[in-house]
C-alpha cells in the first residue's frame, strides 16, 4: 500500500508539469499469477511476461474516445522503441477488456487492429480484478441506465513490466510517441544497470 | 423536451443554418468489434444568438449522443451532455480527450474516405446536416497539435 502511495503522489506530481509521459516505480511490483483468454483461444499469463517488456493496458470495446486514442499512440510510441532498442527488446501490447459480458465474443480483433502484433484478452472478474490490483489500477462499471448501456470507468495510464515479470512503470496521456519511446528506451538502460549491479 | 416544444411553437418557421458553422468533420477508423466509436468537428455559433446543442441523429447507428470524456487523477469516465450552450462567436470543439459525438451500435464497419452523415439537434428546433470523413487513425491524436 505504500508503494501504491508513493506511485500515485508521483502521478499527480507528474500530471501537473506537461508532457510527463512516464512514472518509474521507486521499487519493482511482483505480479501475480493470471490467465485472460480470448475467443480464438490464444492466451495472456504471468508466464508471457518472462524474458520480454510487455505494456498493459486495460479498457473495453465500448471505449470511444480514449482507448483507440491510447492503443493509436502507443502503437506510434512503440514503432518509435523499435527503433531505440534491439528488436528482442520491443515492448508487447497486451489490452485486457475489464467488459467481458460487452466484449468476449471478438475481443481478439480490437488490439490488432492497431498493430499486428498487439493482442486482446478478457477475462474473469477475479482475474481482471487481480491484474487490475496488482498493477495498481482501477475500473469501475458504472450503473446502467434504461436501455441497460453502461458506462465504464479506468485507469488512463498504462503498465510497463520488465523481463523480469516485475511491474517497472506506468506511460500516462498524452502518450506522445517519440517521448514514450524515449522513455522506455531510458528504461531499459536504467534495468540492465540494475542487473549487473 | 419542454424546451424544444416551446421552442418550436415560438419559432413555427423553419430556420436555415446559416449562423451555424461545422469544421472538420471526421470519425477516426475504428477497430472491428468496437461497438461506438467517435465523430470530432468544431462548431461555431457565428450568429447573434446563444444556441443550444440537445441532440445528434447518425444515419446507420442505432444511437448517438454528446458525450464529454473526463480524465480526473488517473481516472477516465464518460458522461452523457444533454444541452450544450453556443454564445454568440463562441466555438465549441469536438476532440479526442473532450467533447465528442459517441456514435453506438455502428450497422456496418468504416470504411476509410467513406463518410457518415450525422444530424446535429438544437433547442429552437433546428437541425444541422452534417458529413463526416472518416479518415485513418493519426497518433498523436486529434486537437492536440501533433
Amino acid at each position: 500500500m505504500r508503494v501504491v502511495a508513493a506511485l500515485l503522489i508521483t502521478l499527480f506530481a507528474g500530471s501537473a508539469s506537461a508532457q510527463v509521459q512516464g512514472v518509474k516505480l521507486d521499487e519493482p511490483v511482483d505480479m501475480p499469477p493470471f490467465a485472460f483468454t480470448n475467443e480464438l483461444g490464444e492466451d495472456f499469463t504471468d508466464d508471457d511476461l518472462n524474458g520480454n517488456w510487455t505494456i498493459v493496458m486495460f479498457g473495453f470495446l465500448s471505449c470511444p474516445d480514449v482507448c483507440p486514442f491510447t492503443l493509436g499512440n502507443l502503437e506510434a510510441a512503440v514503432a518509435e522503441t523499435g527503433m531505440r532498442v534491439r528488436p528482442d527488446n520491443v515492448p508487447k501490447v497486451a489490452f485486457i477488456s475489464v467488459d467481458p459480458d460487452r466484449d468476449a465474443d471478438f475481443v481478439s480483433e480490437y488490439a490488432k487492429f492497431f498493430h499486428p502484433d498487439f493482442e486482446s484478452f478478457t477475462g474473469s472478474r477475479d482475474q481482471i480484478d487481480t491484474l487490475i490490483e496488482a498493477t495498481d489500477s482501477f475500473y469501475r462499471l458504472m450503473k446502467p441506465d434504461h436501455t441497460g448501456y453502461y458506462e465504464v470507468q479506468h485507469s488512463s495510464s498504462v503498465s510497463v513490466i520488465a523481463p523480469d515479470g516485475t511491474l517497472r512503470a506506468k506511460l500516462q496521456p498524452p502518450f506522445d510517441p517519440g517521448m514514450t519511446a524515449e522513455f522506455l528506451a531510458r528504461l531499459q538502460i536504467e534495468y540492465r544497470k540494475e542487473l549487473s549491479q | 423536451m419542454i424546451r424544444l416544444a416551446f421552442a418550436l411553437m415560438a419559432l413555427p418557421t423553419a430556420l436555415v443554418a446559416g449562423d451555424l458553422v461545422v469544421e472538420g468533420p471526421i470519425v477516426p477508423l475504428a477497430p472491428p468489434g468496437a461497438m461506438a466509436h467517435a465523430a470530432y468537428m468544431t462548431l461555431t455559433n457565428t450568429g447573434d444568438v446563444p444556441r443550444q446543442l440537445i441532440g445528434v441523429q447518425a444515419e446507420g447507428y442505432l444511437m448517438a449522443h454528446i458525450h464529454r470524456t473526463e480524465l480526473k487523477e488517473d481516472i477516465v469516465s464518460m458522461s452523457s451532455v444533454d444541452l450544450m450552450e453556443i454564445a454568440p462567436g463562441q466555438t465549441v470543439a469536438f476532440e479526442q480527450g473532450g467533447l465528442h459525438v459517441m456514435l453506438m451500435g455502428p450497422e456496418s464497419p468504416l470504411e476509410n474516405g467513406g463518410t457518415v452523415e450525422l444530424t446535429l439537434e438544437f433547442a429552437n428546433g433546428e437541425t444541422l446536416p452534417v458529413s463526416a470523413k472518416v479518415v485513418p487513425m493519426v497518433a498523436g491524436g486529434h486537437g492536440h497539435g501533433s
